[in-house]
């Protein structure tokens, strides 16, 4: 009776040590996968950061040209508001009466340039033309 | 029983979209025009001369108030054309490649 309750507790020795091996390789296996999901989520947040830092630097280049854009289109009304200007502060039907010769070369001038111009701003190559380009000439076209 | 660690995936996708720029189209070509100012002082010598240029004395008459709309309508035009090339030139450099992105 002795010897089955030593054979009894040597057995339940032996499972318990097999479950505590168990346990403990159950435990490495599941550090291992901690490990590479350390190492995966490491990658995913480098990919994050770079991803984040692309976003940046494109909002910030996007911000830039509708920045440029904005004063391109403002530049472009430069024409516009000169020509506006000259005819508001040349009385033109006087002038033609007065000096018909002087004005109609002005005109001329001014719309030959015009043309030019035309031609300039839809070349395919060509950038678009500076605003500073607007005539002041009193017979602006 | 300890649950096992899940599994992470990750998948990294970048999708960039590829916008070809095309060609602009090619520039106007404007044919020029003759203007005459016309008042009493020299209408006669306008009559002379514009016949003797042109064979004929018919020719279309503009008053000067819309000679300056004409113009306004022209600088209307000018300011589409310039703020409308603008613009492409905008989505031009948006969608370029970076390593094509101008250096300033």
């Amino acid at each position: 009776m002795f010897s089955s309750i030593r054979i009894a507790l040597i057995l339940v020795v032996l499972a318990g040590a097999g479950g505590a091996f168990m346990y403990v390789k159950n435990l490495q296996a599941n550090l291992e996968t901690a490990r590479a999901n350390v190492a995966k989520m490491e990658v995913a947040l480098a990919t994050s950061e770079q991803s984040l830092a692309l976003e940046r630097s494109e909002t910030k280049r996007l911000g830039e040209l509708n920045t440029q854009l904005s004063s391109d289109l403002q530049r472009a009304e430069q024409y516009g508001d000169e020509l506006r200007a000259t005819l508001n502060k040349h009385n033109l039907t006087h002038l033609a009466n007065k000096k018909p010769g002087l004005i109609q070369q002005r005109m001329q001038d001014a719309t030959n340039k015009l043309w030019d111009d035309l031609e300039s701003i839809t070349a395919p190559n060509n950038g678009v033309l500076d605003a500073q380009t607007g005539t002041t000439d009193t017979s602006s076209n | 029983m300890l649950r096992p660690e899940p599994q992470i995936q990750v998948v990294t996708n970048t999708v960039k979209t590829t916008v070809p720029i095309v060609a602009h189209p090619k520039q106007v070509q404007l044919n020029d025009v003759k203007i005459y100012v016309v008042s009493k002082e020299n209408y006669d010598e306008f009559v002379k001369d514009f016949e003797a240029k042109n064979g004929s004395d018919a020719y279309i008459a503009i008053s000067v108030k819309d000679y300056e709309n004409l113009s306004l309508n022209f600088a209307e035009l000018r300011r589409y054309i310039e703020q409308q090339k603008q613009i492409i030139v905008y989505y031009e450099n948006a969608v370029k490649p970076e390593e094509e992105q101008p250096s300033d």
